[in-house]
């Protein structure tokens, strides 16, 4: 290495050191940061998005100081697009998704659920994904006191009692998880869950799926019209949608995105819908079609797929935020109904 | 699916190939992956993805029971690591590749990791039919898990190509928890259905390795014997090579 790059260097080296003694190793909701943080480039983006954070936090205060409820309207969606405070979340989600509402007028029904009548199966179910669930979560471990784990088997266990054509399925657990870490209250977060798999999400977690199968394949059909190039790749190589893009729509970006970037993407999700999923994803194959290009195998299609949910692309939420209404386009809600429509009848003529 | 889409004829040319519409003419690589099914390419040196270098690739794929270890047992045998309470469920399916050395030959193996859970077996069964191997795992603490093992083979059998390279592991044996399935009755059963059978450990590593070698020297074989080479046998590699380990815990 020439003498100037090594200086370079060591100057990055000294920089990150310093911003890695700054940066807590745990993120204010308890998950370990990666040994491969990039401690620098966050410690870069955070400055200015506390920055905005503050700007958002007074522009809700205002907001909300005399509201109980907080009403659908432009100016709310557009706030909500900007981000929710973390101290607003619980309730503005309670309230978009109508959660709330149905927890007032169902008082008592989270407990009774849980004192229903035991089903062996699904108490297993549940079980055995208990320590597979955010084990980098400080709150989720066994030792840890309140142990998030005992809150989370409760709200999986009253939902399979509640939607018993769903019960439970995996991929739930990491979304209750995150409804518990948000909420902080049990009952609020079945009610949430409820929103998501009851209302927001269609037919993604019961038994057939159908709901998750056509989303992927209406998924495939936007790139195709949006996006060709990496439709005829994906098809070239026989990848198919299912293999890089299901973990995206049953996780709803947990762990597949930061931790900041999904809560800014679920503000959005709560208020406006699933069509977010598709914005989500549509924005970042269209942001890294060139690098996707790229794959001169199966194997290579895949490991695109993953490596472009990671970076500074994906960190900087707000920006990113921004470029998932505008990257994509005009995606009409009678184009996905119809799409939704066709690929659904597609996949049952197919069996 | 969207593979659904595409009419495929049995022993399908090369993904790179086989689409209606070539992604981009003049990047395909003929030969750089195996075909979903019938007989892989072979004998001809090929850059993967990634720029690793390969003879021949595979698709492996594990299937059992939800929380069996398959994800630790694929991680154990890629990295040589095992973390307890570091996995996290897997959702739908994923997957890993890693290249072995298998007498003088550099063979990849692609493996797919899927989830267990059985509304899922409806996302992943549509990509038996493109795997060469399947691992079928049950863990030995667990009576239900080897109980569905039947339910599994019908699924296989329904699904997967007919000379699919298929094998019986019994995992966990290192574990604390009081063992339910015994060491005779994963022999009986896989023996039963003519099955190689060994009991693994992915936490100690107990006959990791050698099932994945074993399953690559066995489709390693079936691509490039020559006729005076001697027939490679799964059944008695695993039987000779495979540690009990636990012989005399029941």
């Amino acid at each position: 290495m020439d003498p100037a790059r090594a200086k370079v260097r060591r100057r990055e080296d000294a920089v990150s050191a310093a911003a890695r003694e700054r940066i807590p190793r745990v993120d204010p909701y308890g998950f370990e940061r990666p040994e491969d943080f990039d401690y620098a480039s966050y410690e870069e983006f955070f400055s200015t998005y506390l920055v905005i954070l503050t700007r958002r936090a007074i522009k809700w205060s205002k907001l909300l100081t005399g509201n109980t409820t907080v009403q659908k309207s432009m100016k709310v969606k557009r706030y909500i697009r900007k981000g929710v405070p973390l101290e607003h979340r619980a309730r503005v989600w309670m309230g978009m998704s109508g959660a709330q509402a149905q927890m007032e007028q169902n008082p008592g029904y989270y407990h009774r659920l849980l004192q229903g009548e035991r089903d062996d199966s699904l108490e297993e179910a549940i079980l055995t994904d208990m320590n597979r669930t955010f084990p980098d979560n400080v709150k989720f471990r066994k030792t840890s006191d309140p142990c998030l784990q005992n809150t989370l088997y409760n709200v999986l266990l009253a939902y399979g009692h509640h939607n018993q054509g769903v019960g439970y399925c995996q991929g739930m657990n990491f979304i209750a998880g995150y409804l518990i870490l948000i909420t902080k209250n049990e009952e609020e977060s079945f009610w949430l869950l409820d929103a998501l798999v009851g209302r927001i999400l269609p037919d993604y977690y019961s038994p057939a799926m159908l709901g998750l199968k056509t989303d992927q394949e209406v998924l495939g059909e936007m790139v195709r019209m949006k996006i060709p190039a990496v439709a005829d790749l994906l098809e070239g190589y026989g990848v198919p949608w299912t293999l890089v893009v299901s973990r995206w729509f049953i996780c709803l970006f947990i762990d597949i995105l930061p931790v900041e970037t999904v809560l800014r993407i679920w503000d959005c999700l709560f208020n406006e819908g699933s069509k977010i999923i598709f914005r989500v994803a549509l924005t970042l194959i269209k942001q890294h079609q060139a690098f996707i290009l790229e794959a001169s195998s199966f194997a290579d299609v895949c490991d695109k797929f993953k490596q472009i949910t990671k970076g500074d692309f994906v960190t900087e939420c707000h920006t990113f935020m921004q470029k998932i209404f505008s990257e994509p386009g005009s995606l009409p809600m009678a184009t996905i109904s119809k799409l939704r429509e066709s690929c659904r009848a597609k996949l049952v003529a197919q069996g | 699916m969207s593979r659904k889409k595409i009419p495929r004829s049995k022993g399908a040319s090369a993904p790179a190939t086989n689409g209606p519409r070539p992604a981009r003419p003049g990047t395909v690589r003929p030969g750089s992956e195996a075909p979903p099914n019938g007989p892989p390419q072979s004998g001809r040196p090929s850059l993967g993805g990634g720029g690793d270098f390969y003879d021949v690739a595979f698709k492996v794929m594990l299937v059992g029971d939800s929380g069996v270890g398959k994800t630790c047992l694929l991680v154990r045998f890629k990295d040589g690591a095992f973390l307890a309470g570091t996995f996290i469920s897997t959702v739908g399916i994923d997957f890993r590749n890693k290249i072995l050395d298998v007498d003088g030959m550099k063979v990849k193996l692609q493996m797919w990791d899927t989830a267990g859970q059985e509304r899922f077996r409806s996302v992943t069964h549509a990509y038996y039919r493109d795997a060469h191997a399947l691992l079928l795992l049950y863990d030995v603490t667990n009576k239900a898990s080897f109980d569905n093992i039947q339910d599994w083979l019908s699924e296989i059998q329904e699904h997967a190509q007919r000379n699919v390279v298929l094998m019986l592991l019994g995992n966990k044996v290192d574990s604390s928890h009081e063992r339910e399935v015994k060491r005779e009755d994963g022999e009986k059963l896989a023996k039963e259905y003519g099955l190689p059978f060994m009991e693994t450990s992915a936490k100690t590593g107990l006959n990791v390795d050698l099932a994945f070698t074993a399953i690559a020297k066995e489709l390693k074989q079936r691509t490039t014997k020559t006729p005076n080479e001697p027939r490679f046998r799964l059944h008695d590699y695993v039987e000779r090579e495979g540690r009990g380990g636990s012989c005399c815990r029941l």
